[in-house]
């Protein structure tokens, strides 16, 4: 197999610099070549300048600024050469054939035997790519399309033609998969491959039947959003995410390649009142966030900021108005639920999805291997929470098959074959999916690529309560999962983690701490806290935060090694979990924190030891004990949450012998792994004592906070909040001749938190965040 | 050879003193702190190649100085241990020269010539490199290890109070303008880019490298910096407040080196007598107007030299804030006129340490240059204190 090791991108544009960014969050050197603009001073200028843009772009394409340093930019005339020792060339340029062909003769004039050349077209087949470049081309040659932005979505198509080699493309797919985390799906060889084939035609089919069936935008999103199972911001949301001149475009691109007979044809009318409508507004400037205005925007009436949404008849801007249907309500009780409700927003859900799911059934084995294929491939880029397939399960084949059916409209051949079935079967701990022949097909778990569910089906847990479960994920591993809304932590899961720290007395060697859902934890339910501080229930508020620290210190001093698996938000309480295992083993899209300060609180659960303590032990950090303390300050003091795994690293929240998983779908058993190896001839930590500057450094913080809320940097509670920090961080009222144990810092803890609870102003920023969503600067 | 004048002590005493003379000044360029081109380099290196500079352009033999004498306001990291006596060996001054570092924030390397003109005086040396450095790129200022007495905060905060909350203080209390402020503050970039422009300041840099580095110019001076430019900032200490960046001196980096001997010495060697030192004094002020301490520091040297302001020809007033300076202005009758003509801190930056040598320097330096009698260099200092020397041409 090639190794890639080496990477080089053609084509600076949007797609083509996230590529290579992403290639850098890899930690491989990456070239970054584009043309020479006309009369350009400096030759170079296009990829110079989308890597500086990228340095300024939110969300960041970079997971660390540093990462930018790996890009080496250049131009296709002076700097072809830089390619040469690259394993994959990646072309990224405008969507011609010609063009794409001559650019790939010119790379072949250079590149080294064995090399890869994808491309990343969304809609040319490969077969048109390497037409008249001969078979060494074509055997090195592939298409890999990524989706925007690239470190974000997770999602990877790759075709490989008649005459790719086996070994480049299964280099490209390893890589894929582990470097850069995607999940990589093998396509067909067809118009759009699998997601923009499926999710332009939905997005055609929701933006028109919208119009056509009288609902506002509001109502449409409403509908099309969570009910659904796409993000909230719904079709016209989207479109003003994406811009609304990329629409023609796309559709146009996919209205030249697809069949005669495509659905999609008939949805696209260029006579349409919406599409003269969205003419009008790409013409006058009106192409969502990116431009004056979308679907919606915000406006400034009688000097206040509000929202609009367009009118999708009169074409003007009104202001926005919360829908209210009674589908969208009646969604909670399940997609057949929404999809059959008599009222508009009913039946425009039946609309949007029959045509999607029938288009999906009628089309999956022309362009994929298999229908789970599409499902991820739905998921993973185009962030559906469902499927088509799934979604088909949902409503029962039978169910959608007779209805359709019943409305004289096709019944597409695999709906027909899975009458009677579903699509996904879970038989034991297998699950199989419905093969295009009517048979089912077993589908294959690694034993280095899985998620919970996995290892969940057709099993019971070893423990479980409301919050959270005990799992056995084999060779002597368990795996603690949390399992709350959003994974708060809350009396059940403490018992849990206590639970957890005697997994050894059942036979278990390692514990991993982990699940699949989107947040690993957002902290402790500060709503028991503002409850129980109401109601002056302070003992019992007392005893969750000393449990609290009991249960993490029983993690810490476990016989057995304890491995941390976050992905997604790990804040507060989620944070100081990872804080005191034994190691981290963090999905590159981490985002870890402690953020307590913002509903005035501050890290209870040994988090303001632990970084103190990380800080203290970080030899890189200059000498005096003041630079370990003013770190874990800053960090704490301002809630600073890391943006990713690497930025957690430069928090000390990860220490150098942590591990980062790319892919999400690798990181339990990365977790796993590391967990075994830690337990071979395991040593549980020995209690850490510091020598920590007491009063001095306290009264440092406070003249630096002091300073802050004069230039109105800190609002004044942020300087008692901070001031209560200080004390903690600087171990009270210790010397530096004197030590501290871990267990004092626990209780100063402890005291900081019982004065911030009791105070009222505290309470405030706890209901603001419960009732509002954000932090209140009181 | 001169012979000794009779100098009146402040008791009104006639005493024999001997001349000390400033016999050269060197300085490195001084750039911005952490985005500028020095913030790479080592301040004892970039200190070692400014003394280094000043040995050879003046042509003293090294081994006949008694003691290297350095400022340096935060003495610790690469600042630290006694950086004078290893800012001697990157300069491989001889063994036989001492070395000792002094701080007084902003007002150590004039202290340090106070230290050198002392023992001259009572025959304790004949000359003495005195010099100054901060990288403020690489030490920060308050130190790395901030550790305020905290009972002392209790009683007293003012013992702390922060730089800018001190100008602050001085723009109420001598109700200086914000725009009064930032004319000045234009004015100086307006006088030291003239400065530069015409080759005036090519004279006093010494070039520093450091393995791929060179910087040879200053690196904070922003020709063309107009009032209306700065009006558009926001105060950057006190949000009600009226200085900003833009009105106070930046965090800077760089080192300033001036030759110091007796009158005797430099005739005898023939060293390039710049100015000779005709007083010298500091003093106390309150901590939180401590900008204001140039006021009794030159009062007291003016009246140890038996002089008025009125008969002083070019100051040097150090700029750490434009209301700061202004207040010093008001209340000794200084003219900015004749004050920093080539510019103040506000343009050139403030390397805390470094600032006292560059302005004592300089006004020697200026006294030759514009065929001048008398000079004052004088600066305000953390804490509540001020400084000034009296210099007079030779």
């Amino acid at each position: 197999m090639t190794a890639i090791e080496k990477v080089a991108v053609i084509g600076a544009g949007v797609m083509g610099a996230g590529i290579a960014a992403h290639v850098a969050n890899a930690g491989i050197p990456v070239v970054l070549l584009d043309i020479v603009p006309n009369g350009a001073s400096d030759r170079s200028v296009i990829a110079k300048s989308a890597v500086e843009k990228m340095l300024k772009t939110n969300p960041a394409p970079f997971m660390h600024r540093r990462n930018a340093k790996l890009i080496q930019t250049g131009n296709l005339e002076d700097d072809l050469g830089l390619i040469a020792d690259c394993d994959w060339i990646c072309e990224a340029i405008i969507e011609n054939p010609k063009i794409k062909r001559d650019l790939y003769r010119r790379l072949d004039t250079v590149r080294k035997p064995g090399s890869v050349v994808t491309s990343n077209t969304s809609t040319i087949p490969l077969g048109v790519l390497t037409e008249g470049l001969g078979d060494a081309f074509a055997a090195d040659f592939a298409i890999t399309h990524f989706f925007n932005p690239p470190r974000y979505m997770r999602l990877l198509e790759v075709v490989k033609g008649p005459k790719t080699r086996d070994d480049a493309y299964r280099a490209l797919k390893d890589f894929g998969d582990r470097r850069l985390g995607k999940e990589v799906i093998d396509c067909k060889d067809t118009p759009g491959f699998i997601g923009n084939r499926i999710g332009i035609f939905w997005s055609t089919v929701a933006t028109r039947s919208a119009y056509d069936l009288g609902l506002t935008v509001e109502e449409a999103d409403s509908i099309v959003g969570r009910p659904t199972g796409v993000p909230k911001t719904g079709i016209f949301g989207l479109a003003d995410l994406t811009g609304i001149d990329l629409g023609p475009h796309v559709i146009a691109s996919m209205i030249d390649l697809v069949p005669a007979n495509d659905p999609l044809r008939d949805f696209v009318d260029p006579e349409h009142p919406l599409t003269k409508l969205m003419q009008k507004m790409i013409a006058d400037g009106y192409t969502g966030r990116k431009g004056k205005g979308g679907f919606y925007r915000r406006a400034k009436v009688d000097g206040k900021s509000v929202k609009q949404a367009l009118d999708l008849v009169s074409g003007e801007y009104r202001a926005e108005q919360k829908a209210r249907l009674d589908s969208a309500r009646v969604a909670r009780k399940g997609l057949r639920a929404l999809v059959s409700h008599a009222d508009k927003g009913g039946q425009y859900a039946w609309t949007v999805l029959s045509h999607v799911l029938s288009y999906s059934a009628a089309l999956a084995s022309e362009i994929a291997t298999d229908i789970r294929s599409v499902d991820l491939a739905m998921k993973t880029g185009y962030a559906w929470k469902w499927g088509p397939f799934e979604m088909i399960d949902m409503l029962g084949a039978d169910w959608l098959a007779d209805r359709l059916a019943a409305e004289g409209r096709p019944v597409p051949t695999l709906l027909q074959a899975a009458r009677g079935k579903t699509f996904y079967r879970e038989d034991g701990e297998t699950l199989s999916i419905l093969g295009f022949d009517g048979a089912y097909i077993p589908v294959a778990v690694p034993a280095d690529a899985w998620m919970l569910a996995d290892l969940k089906r057709g099993r019971t847990p070893v423990k479980r309560n409301a919050s959270a479960s005990l799992w056995d994920v084999g060779d002597g591993v368990a795996c603690l999962e949390l399992h709350s809304k959003m994974n708060s932590l809350d009396e059940n899961s403490i018992a849990m983690l206590k639970e957890a720290a005697k997994v050894d007395k059942l036979g278990f060697r390692a514990l991993i701490i982990g699940s699949d859902a989107d947040n690993f934890s957002v902290g402790a339910n500060v709503g028991v806290a503002l409850f129980g501080a109401n109601a002056a229930m302070w003992p019992l508020i007392e005893n969750a935060i000393s449990e609290g620290q009991k249960a993490m210190l029983g993690l810490k001093y476990a016989p057995f090694p304890v491995v941390a698996a976050p992905a997604g938000m790990a804040l507060g309480g989620g944070c100081e979990i990872c804080l005191h295992a034994d190691a981290i083993q963090a999905h590159a899209e981490s985002y870890m924190g402690l953020v307590e300060v913002g509903v005035g609180l501050l890290p209870g659960w040994g988090g303001c030891k632990e970084l103190v303590i990380r800080n203290l032990q970080n030899p890189k950090r200059p000498q005096g004990p003041m630079p370990a303390l003013s770190a874990a300050f800053e960090a704490i003091s301002t809630a600073k949450v890391a943006t990713s795994a690497e930025e957690a690293r430069d928090m000390q929240i990860l220490r150098p012998k942590d591990g980062v998983s790319m892919n999400r779908r690798r990181l339990l058993a990365d977790a796993k792994a590391k967990a075994l190896q830690l337990a071979e001839g395991y040593e549980a930590p020995k209690p850490i004592e510091v020598n920590l500057p007491g009063p001095s450094a306290a009264t440092a913080f406070r003249m630096a906070v002091e300073g802050f809320a004069l230039q109105g940097k800190a609002t004044p509670y942020d300087t008692v909040v901070a001031a209560e920090v200080g004390r903690v961080l600087s171990g009270g009222d210790t010397d530096i001749t004197e030590t501290v144990a871990e267990k004092k810092l626990m209780q100063l803890e402890l005291q900081g938190f019982m004065n911030l609870i009791r105070n009222e102003k505290t309470l405030l920023r706890i209901e603001h965040m419960l009732t509002r969503g954000s932090p209140l600067r009181n | 050879m001169p012979v000794p004048r009779p100098v009146p002590n402040d008791k009104g005493d006639t005493v024999t003193m001997r001349n000390v003379v400033i016999a050269g000044y060197q300085r490195s360029p001084f750039t911005f702190a952490t985005k500028g081109a020095l913030a790479k380099v080592r301040p004892d290196e970039i200190a070692a190649q400014v003394v280094r500079g000043l040995v050879e352009k003046t042509g003293i033999d090294a081994a006949e100085i008694e003691d290297l004498i350095v400022g340096c306001a935060f003495p610790e990291g690469e600042q630290g241990l006694n950086v004078a006596r290893l800012i001697g060996f990157l300069a491989d001054l001889p063994l036989s020269v001492a070395g000792t570092t002094v701080n007084r924030f902003c007002g150590s390397s004039m202290t340090s010539i106070h230290m050198a003109a002392g023992a001259i005086q009572m025959k304790a040396g004949e000359a003495f490199i005195c010099a100054g450095i901060e990288s403020m790129s690489r030490v920060p200022m308050a130190g790395f290890n901030p550790a305020p007495h905290p009972g002392l905060y209790a009683r007293y905060p003012e013992a702390y109070v922060s730089m800018g909350v001190t100008a602050e203080n001085l723009a109420k209390k001598y109700s200086i303008s914000r725009a009064a402020q930032e004319e000045m503050a234009a004015e100086s970039h307006a006088r030291a880019a003239a400065a530069q422009a015409a080759g005036k300041l090519a004279d006093e840099i010494v070039p520093i490298t450091d393995r791929n580095i060179r910087v040879e110019v200053d690196g904070c001076i922003r020709p063309g910096t107009t009032a209306a430019d700065l009006a558009g900032l926001k105060p950057a200490f006190d949000q009600a407040g009226s200085v900003t960046a833009g009105t106070s001196s930046p965090l800077t980096d760089g080192a300033a080196a001036v030759l110091v001997c007796s009158e005797e010495f430099a005739d005898a060697h023939g060293l390039a007598k710049l100015a000779r030192i005709r007083s010298v004094a500091v003093a106390g002020c309150a901590p939180e107007l401590m900008g204001i301490g140039p006021v009794p520091a030159t009062k007291k040297a003016l009246e140890r030299a038996g002089l008025k302001i009125g008969d002083i020809d070019i100051v040097e007033l150090n700029e750490a804030f434009a209301a700061q300076a202004l207040s010093v202005m008001h209340d000794t009758g200084i003219r900015f006129d004749n004050t920093n003509i080539d510019g103040g801190a506000i343009a050139l930056g403030h390397p805390l340490g470094a600032t006292g040598a560059r302005i004592t320097g300089k006004a020697a330096a200026l006294l030759k240059r514009e065929g001048k009698g008398l000079a004052l260099a004088t600066q305000c200092i953390g804490g509540g204190q001020g400084i000034a020397t009296v210099l007079e041409a030779c």
